[in-house]
C-alpha cells in the first residue's frame, strides 16, 4: 500500500490538523468555504482510500439531497416563498440553508473518514496513554482481543458445522439465533478462561507494582515542530479573519453572504492552504520519488 | 473530599456552564462542537473514578473481553441488523455494577469506531452505550430486583426504547439538523423510534436467551477469583 506522507508526522500534529479542519468545517457556513472544505477533504479522502472512496462519495449524494430538501420542512423562516403545503411555506432561503447544512454534514463525514485512516489506535494511545493508563491499557486489550475472539469464533463455528450443527443462508431465524447464542456462550467461557491465564501472567510480571511506562515509537522531530507551528499560525490568521466578519454568511430570514474580495481573499487562501497541507505533502512526496527514480 | 468528587463539582459548576456560555457565541453549526465538549466533560469524573481505583489485572482483562464480545457480536450472530452489543453491555452492568457497565459501554463504542470506521456520532454513542450499562447496573444493584430472564428482557426492551435509543438519536439533532428547535427534536426522536423498537426486541431476545447463562459464567469467575470485590484480590 502506498504510504501517506501526512500520516508519518507526529500524531499530535495529525490531531491538531483534524481538530482545526473539523471545527472550521462546522463553524464556517459560507458556501465558498464549505466548497473548499469538501474539495480538500474529498481529495485527501480519495488519496487515502483509492477506488473505495468513490463509492463512499457517491453514497453521500442521496444523503445530501435528503438533508437539503428536509430543512425547509422543519424551518419555515425565509422571505422568498416557493410554494405552500398544508398552510406551511416552503422557502428558498431555507432550501439554500439546507444545502449549507448538508455540505457541513458531508464535509464532517469525509474529514472523520480521513481521521480514522490517519490516527489509528496505536497513535491515539501514544497521545493519551499517559493521561489515563488503566483506560488505555483496557483499550489496547480490546483492540487485541477483537481479532483474537473473531478467530476463536470462526473456529467454534467451523467445529459446529463439522458435527452437523452449522447454519446456512436459508436457515430459519430461530436456528440462526440459537446457534449464534451458543457460539457467543462458548466464546465467552473460552475467553474468560483465557483471561485468568492472562491476568496471572500480568501479575507475575509485576503489573501494578510500579508506574506503568509506555513505549513510544513517535518522537517530535524538527519537521513536526515546523508543521505544528505553521498550522497554528494559519489557524490564527483564519480566526482573525473570521472574527472580523470576513467569512460571515447568513441565510435566514434573508440571504446575506459576505463576498470574498479585497482583503478577505487572504483569509480564504490561508484557509484553503491549511486544508490542503496533507495533499500538498503527498504531492511533494510523489514528485520527490519520481525525481529520485529518474536519477537511477 | 475525594478527587473524583471535586472533579465532578468542577465539571458541573464551572466547565459545563462556561462551555454553554461560550458555545452559544459560536457561529454556524457551533452547537456540534459544544455538544461534543459537554459529553467529554461529563465523562471526565467517571473515567477519573476508574483510574483512581487502580483496577487490577483480572478486572481489566474481563472488562476487555466484554468490550470485545460486544464489538464482534454482530459478526457471530449472522442476522442482519441484529445488534448484540446493548445486551452484552447491560449484562456486564448487571454483573459488575454501574461503574463497570459505564466503562464497558463507552469503551465498546469507542473501540468499534476504530474497527468499523469513525463517525461524527461517536461521542453520542459513547455516552448512550455507557449510560445504558450504568442504568442496568443501578436497576439490578444488590439483587433487589431478581435477575429473572423475562424481567431482564423487559428491562432491556424498555431501556433500549426509552433510554439508549433517544440518547443516540440526539446525535441526529446535532449532526444533521439545521437548528435546535422543538420541531427538529421531535423529528429526530420520531425518526429513530422504529429503529429503537426493533433494537429493543433484539436486546430483549438476547437478554432472555443469553442473559442467564452469561451472568452465571460471570458470577462464577467473580466468585472463584474474587474479582471486582476486595481491593487486595488482584
Amino acid at each position: 500500500m502506498k504510504q501517506d506522507a501526512f500520516s508519518k508526522l507526529h500524531p499530535a500534529v495529525n490531531l491538531l490538523f483534524f481538530i482545526g479542519a473539523v471545527c472550521f468545517g462546522v463553524l464556517l457556513q459560507h458556501p465558498i468555504y464549505l466548497l473548499a472544505g469538501i474539495f480538500a477533504s474529498g481529495v485527501y479522502y480519495f488519496s487515502l482510500n483509492g477506488r473505495k472512496a468513490i463509492k463512499t462519495i457517491l453514497l453521500m449524494i442521496p444523503l445530501f439531497i435528503f438533508i437539503t430538501l428536509f430543512n425547509p420542512i422543519v424551518n419555515t423562516r425565509g422571505v422568498t416563498v416557493l410554494f405552500t403545503y398544508l398552510d406551511r411555506p416552503y422557502t428558498l432561503e431555507a432550501l439554500v440553508y439546507g444545502i449549507a447544512v448538508a455540505a457541513t454534514f458531508v464535509l464532517m463525514i469525509l474529514w472523520l473518514g480521513c481521521y480514522g485512516k490517519v490516527l489509528t489506535g496505536d497513535k491515539f494511545i501514544c497521545l493519551f496513554g499517559n493521561l489515563a493508563p488503566s483506560l488505555s491499557l483496557l483499550l489496547v486489550m480490546v483492540f487485541r482481543m477483537i481479532p483474537s475472539l473473531l478467530q476463536k469464533a470462526k473456529q467454534i463455528i467451523g467445529v459446529r458445522s463439522s458435527i452437523g450443527k452449522g447454519i446456512e443462508e436459508k436457515s430459519s431465524i430461530k436456528n440462526k439465533l440459537n446457534s449464534g447464542m451458543t457460539v457467543i456462550g462458548v466464546l465467552t467461557s473460552w475467553a474468560l478462561e483465557g483471561s485468568i491465564t492472562t491476568s496471572d501472567s500480568m501479575r507475575s510480571r509485576g503489573y501494578g507494582t510500579a508506574k506503568r511506562t509506555s513505549f513510544m515509537v513517535y518522537k517530535m522531530t524538527k519537521t513536526d515542530w515546523l508543521f505544528g507551528v505553521v498550522m497554528l499560525i494559519l489557524l490564527g490568521i483564519v480566526i482573525f479573519f473570521a472574527a472580523n466578519g470576513g467569512m460571515n454568511a447568513e441565510f435566514l430570514p434573508e440571504r446575506n453572504i459576505t463576498p470574498i474580495k479585497g482583503i478577505n481573499t487572504i483569509g480564504f487562501i490561508v484557509y484553503l492552504g491549511y486544508l490542503l497541507i496533507p495533499t500538498i505533502l503527498n504531492i511533494k512526496e510523489v514528485i520527490q520519488w519520481n525525481i529520485s527514480k529518474s536519477k537511477i | 473530599m475525594k478527587k473524583s468528587n471535586v472533579a465532578m463539582l468542577i465539571v458541573f459548576l464551572a466547565l459545563i456552564p462556561l462551555t454553554l456560555f461560550w458555545g452559544d457565541k459560536l457561529p454556524g453549526k457551533g452547537y456540534y462542537i459544544t455538544g461534543v465538549l459537554i459529553i467529554a466533560e461529563l465523562s471526565i469524573p467517571f473515567f477519573m473514578m476508574f483510574e483512581r481505583r487502580k483496577p487490577q489485572a483480572r478486572e481489566l482483562v474481563v472488562l476487555a473481553i466484554m468490550c470485545a464480545l460486544a464489538v464482534i457480536g454482530r459478526v457471530v450472530i449472522p442476522i442482519p441488523h441484529f445488534k448484540a452489543a446493548f445486551a452484552i453491555i447491560m449484562l456486564t452492568g448487571i454483573a459488575f455494577g454501574p461503574e463497570s457497565g459505564f466503562i464497558v459501554g463507552a469503551i465498546t463504542a469507542f473501540a468499534s469506531n476504530f474497527f468499523y470506521g469513525q463517525g461524527a456520532y461517536m461521542p453520542w454513542q459513547m455516552m448512550a452505550y455507557g449510560a445504558g450499562g450504568m442504568l442496568a447496573g443501578f436497576v439490578f444493584i444488590k439483587n433487589k430486583i431478581p435477575r429473572k430472564p423475562w424481567i431482564m428482557a423487559i428491562f432491556g426492551f424498555l431501556a433500549n426504547v426509552f433510554w439508549i435509543g433517544p440518547l443516540l438519536d440526539t446525535s441526529h439533532i446535532f449532526i444533521m439538523m439545521p437548528e435546535i428547535s422543538f420541531a427538529t427534536i421531535t423529528a429526530s426522536l420520531a425518526s429513530g423510534f422504529p429503529v429503537n423498537v426493533s433494537q429493543g426486541i433484539c436486546t430483549a431476545l438476547m437478554m432472555f436467551i443469553f442473559g442467564k447463562p452469561l451472568l452465571e459464567k460471570l458470577d462464577r469467575v467473580k466468585q472463584k477469583y474474587g474479582m471486582l470485590e476486595d481491593e487486595n484480590g488482584i
